[in-house]
């Protein structure tokens, strides 16, 4: 296949080229960060362990368990372990970006969730002091918080006695190898808050959230679960237990139809786009007809004829692909940084990467197909007498 | 002199397949951000038209929300009965009354779960809406009893909503007796008597107390008055501010990815339409050479190539929005993030929507035609003439 006169065909309207392939570039970065943001929903679903439930109240998910359900789980056989998550709603110097924060069992958080690793300041140290706390590496960089760090936090839900702020001290950073486990949260002590609000120092609800539970090694979490809501069908809460996986599941059903929305988005960005390249592969082809018909009489074949063609928009897309992928790589950091928290697990993973090069393809073929079959069926006559 | 606007019509014609694939192009780009901005308007409109400014809301101080505050039974009855700022009903009662609020868990009628907002209501509650709140299907909850009137958007999205059916909380279960419907937030909770509603859940403290207020007054000054006073402190907003301050997140949300989408495909459609044109000029170089010839001088023709980029632009915002009017009333839900609870609104295509999405079309022409439009202008008449 004449390969000079595909690039010089390419080359020949400059500005057309470029515009052609930013715009596909554009579309193809949209669909990866569309396809990244709907992948990323259900990242905590996909990573959940099955050797982890979390017990949750049946009804209501504002409404906490009561603490003394913590031993009587502790007692189901198949459970290893257990720590409360409670949910602690503060805000740090009314400063703007939010992140979560959530009263642990300080001794057990690490065994449960073995995906944590502490990278500075120990673990020890948490579980020694009471106001102490673990805050995650995203969270510590974007904050610029060391070891060590004081962290006054103001709490709607807790507010304290004095009027004044929670003090938590950081005394390790964490990162997570799964998306289960989120970097930019703040873990502390139950006990911390749970005494103050015993204690009268703080005002608040006094129950424990949910419970986060470690199976024992080859546990039926099918007979767990059962036995955990069996106990406390008739009342005073009743409980829903859930595997890692259902429980994260909760939460991206609760988006209701948006993952749906942004594929609906993504697809008429796609349609919108496959329009367009066609449109201006169809010039091309129009503007190529003398010159398909001087290839034809040199006696090149019809297939080679309309390879130049398709050759071309497959040339231009692939283009397209590659510029918008690679815009996509370049802003995934800063977005997930601004993202954050909300949609955790942010990534351009390369399974995203691979569909899109291969859409780009899809839509070079699609577009090149109108003008390669033109060119195949051209009469060489009729072709040397085109005028454009 | 100008030239004739019908020139430009005429040439759009003759080229009738590319002037339909630009068309298409602009007009999906303006679908997908005049689908976003309807979506917002429907939820915008949902909280914000119907909220009331003679309805006044009482929150614990500092709370944010319903679910956050806490009034309790003893605070709430000084609130109804103590106030002279609060309307009487014909029988000299303070249209006052409490309310407690809790977002429950329940299953939807597809798959998964959701957070339905469920109120305990006294029968004041009703005067103080008036025939805001009509029962559509059977009949009102008769107070002091284990019955619950839903809101009809329920009755299509959550299992257990049929007249008849029974909704369990916790362990007691409540029989639905009504169905009822209501401009705004409140056609999307269940509403049961409030002190059965409170101790089903084990909620002693009431979340919020509402009022018909006397006309005219100072809902600013009575605020103030209610936060500092000794007795029972509380955060005093107009049922309007209140829902307003509801839809903060979700609202920004829908906004920042509307205008975000927007711009990055209208660049590529920019791009697109720019590649066109200018394909369409080359076409028509000897026209060109025949109007600057006949003495049209070159700011005419650049406004004649402008002129029919923004038919184009034009054309393109019309299909858009034809495009986004079947969505028009569609209801959707998606969960209100201020109130972890889903709320059901629907697509709404408003003249502000169009008026958006016209100009959003016309700038793309604009952008889009500027470029072919100088080069015209620019041509050399014996050049152009030249070309055939």
């Amino acid at each position: 296949m004449p390969l000079r006169l595909i690039f010089r065909n390419l080359l020949k309207h400059k500005l057309r080229f470029v515009l052609t392939v930013a715009a596909l570039g554009m579309a193809v970065f949209l669909v990866c960060v569309l396809r990244s943001l709907v992948v990323a929903l259900d990242a905590g679903v996909r990573a959940a362990k099955s050797d982890r439930l979390v017990v949750q109240s049946a009804v209501s998910l504002f409404v906490d368990l009561p603490l003394s359900y913590e031993t009587k789980i502790g007692s189901v056989d198949g459970v290893r372990t257990l720590t409360q998550f409670k949910y602690f709603g503060g805000t740090y110097q009314e400063e703007p970006g939010y992140f979560a924060q959530f009263g642990v069992d300080a001794g057990r958080l690490l065994e449960i969730y073995d995906e944590m690793e502490i990278v500075d300041g120990s673990q020890e140290e948490f579980a020694r002091h009471r106001t102490h706390c673990l805050i995650g590496k995203v969270l510590a960089e974007g904050r610029g918080w060391k070891v060590g760090q004081r962290v006054p936090l103001v709490s709607d839900m807790f507010p304290r006695a004095d009027g004044g702020p929670w003090e938590f001290t950081v005394a390790g950073i964490y990162r997570s190898r799964s998306s289960t486990v989120d970097e930019s949260t703040l873990f502390f002590h139950f006990d911390y808050l749970f005494e103050s609000v015993e204690s009268g120092s703080a005002e608040g609800p006094n129950g424990a959230g949910v419970y986060a539970v470690l199976l024992e090694p080859g546990a039926d979490p099918v007979a767990v679960m059962r036995d955990i809501d069996a106990m406390f069908q008739n009342g005073p809460q009743r409980v829903q237990t859930t595997t890692e996986a259902e429980f994260n599941a909760q939460f991206v059903t609760m988006m209701g139809n948006v993952p749906f929305f942004l594929s609906m988005i993504g697809g008429g960005v796609l349609a919108a786009i496959l329009l367009a390249v066609v449109n201006t592969m169809m010039l091309a082809g129009r503007e190529q007809t003398r010159d398909a018909g001087v290839l034809k009489s040199l006696g090149f074949t019809d297939g080679a004829v309309s390879g130049v063609l398709l050759t071309q928009s497959l040339i231009v897309c692939l283009l397209g692909g590659l510029l918008g992928v690679a815009a996509a790589l370049a802003v995934s950091e800063p977005l997930a940084a601004v993202l954050g928290p909300n949609v955790a697990g942010f990534a351009l993973t390369s399974e995203v990467i691979l569909q899109a090069l291969l859409i780009s393809l899809a839509l070079g073929l699609l577009a090149g197909l109108g003008p390669a079959v033109r060119a195949r069926r051209l009469e060489v006559v009729e072709a040397l007498r085109a005028e454009v | 002199m100008f030239v004739p606007l019908s020139y430009n019509l005429k040439s759009l014609l003759v080229r009738r397949a590319s002037t339909a694939l630009t068309v298409v192009s602009i007009g999906a780009t303006v679908a997908v951000l005049a689908g976003v901005l309807s979506l917002q308007q429907g939820f915008e409109t949902l909280f914000k038209e119907t909220g009331r400014a003679d309805v006044a809301v009482f929150l614990r101080p500092g709370a944010g929300s319903e679910g956050e505050s806490g009034i309790s039974r003893e605070k709430a009855d000084v609130l109804k009965k103590s106030l002279a700022e609060i309307a009487l009903n014909a029988a000299g009662l303070p249209l006052a009354s409490a309310e407690s609020y809790l977002a429950v868990r329940m299953r939807k009628l597809d798959s998964g779960e959701t957070n339905v907002p469920i109120r305990g209501v006294e029968p004041m509650t009703f005067e103080i809406f008036g025939d805001q709140i009509r029962v559509t299907a059977g009949q009102r909850l008769r107070p002091g009893t284990d019955e619950v009137i839903v809101g009809r958007k329920l009755t299509r999205r959550v299992r257990g909503c049929q007249l008849g059916e029974v909704i369990t909380l916790n362990t007691t279960p409540f029989r639905v007796v009504g169905v009822f419907d209501c401009e705004g937030p409140f056609s999307s909770e269940i509403w049961g008597d409030l002190d059965r509603i409170a101790d089903a859940l084990e909620r002693p403290v009431y979340n919020r107390v509402i009022a018909r207020l006397k006309p005219g007054l100072d809902v600013q000054a009575f605020a103030e008055r209610m936060a500092d006073h000794k007795d029972v402190p509380v955060k005093v907003q107009t049922e309007r501010a209140y829902l307003a301050d509801q839809t903060g997140a979700l609202s920004i949300t829908l906004r920042v990815i509307g205008v975000f989408l927007a711009t990055i495909m209208g660049v590529a459609a920019v791009f697109t339409s720019t590649n066109t044109m200018l394909a369409a000029l080359a076409a028509r170089s000897h026209e060109i050479g025949i109007l600057l010839s006949v003495g049209f001088r070159p700011i005419p023709v650049f406004l004649s190539f402008m002129s029919e980029a923004l038919v184009l632009g034009l054309f393109g915002g019309v299909l858009g929005i034809l495009i986004t009017l079947p969505l028009s009333g569609v209801e959707t839900g998606t969960t209100n993030w201020n109130t972890f609870t889903e709320v059901a609104f629907a697509f709404r295509v408003t003249p502000q929507v169009m008026k958006s999405a016209i100009l959003f079309a016309l700038i793309l022409g604009l952008f889009g035609g500027a470029l072919p439009a100088w080069r015209a202008a620019r041509m050399d008449p014996v050049e152009a003439l030249r070309r055939r």
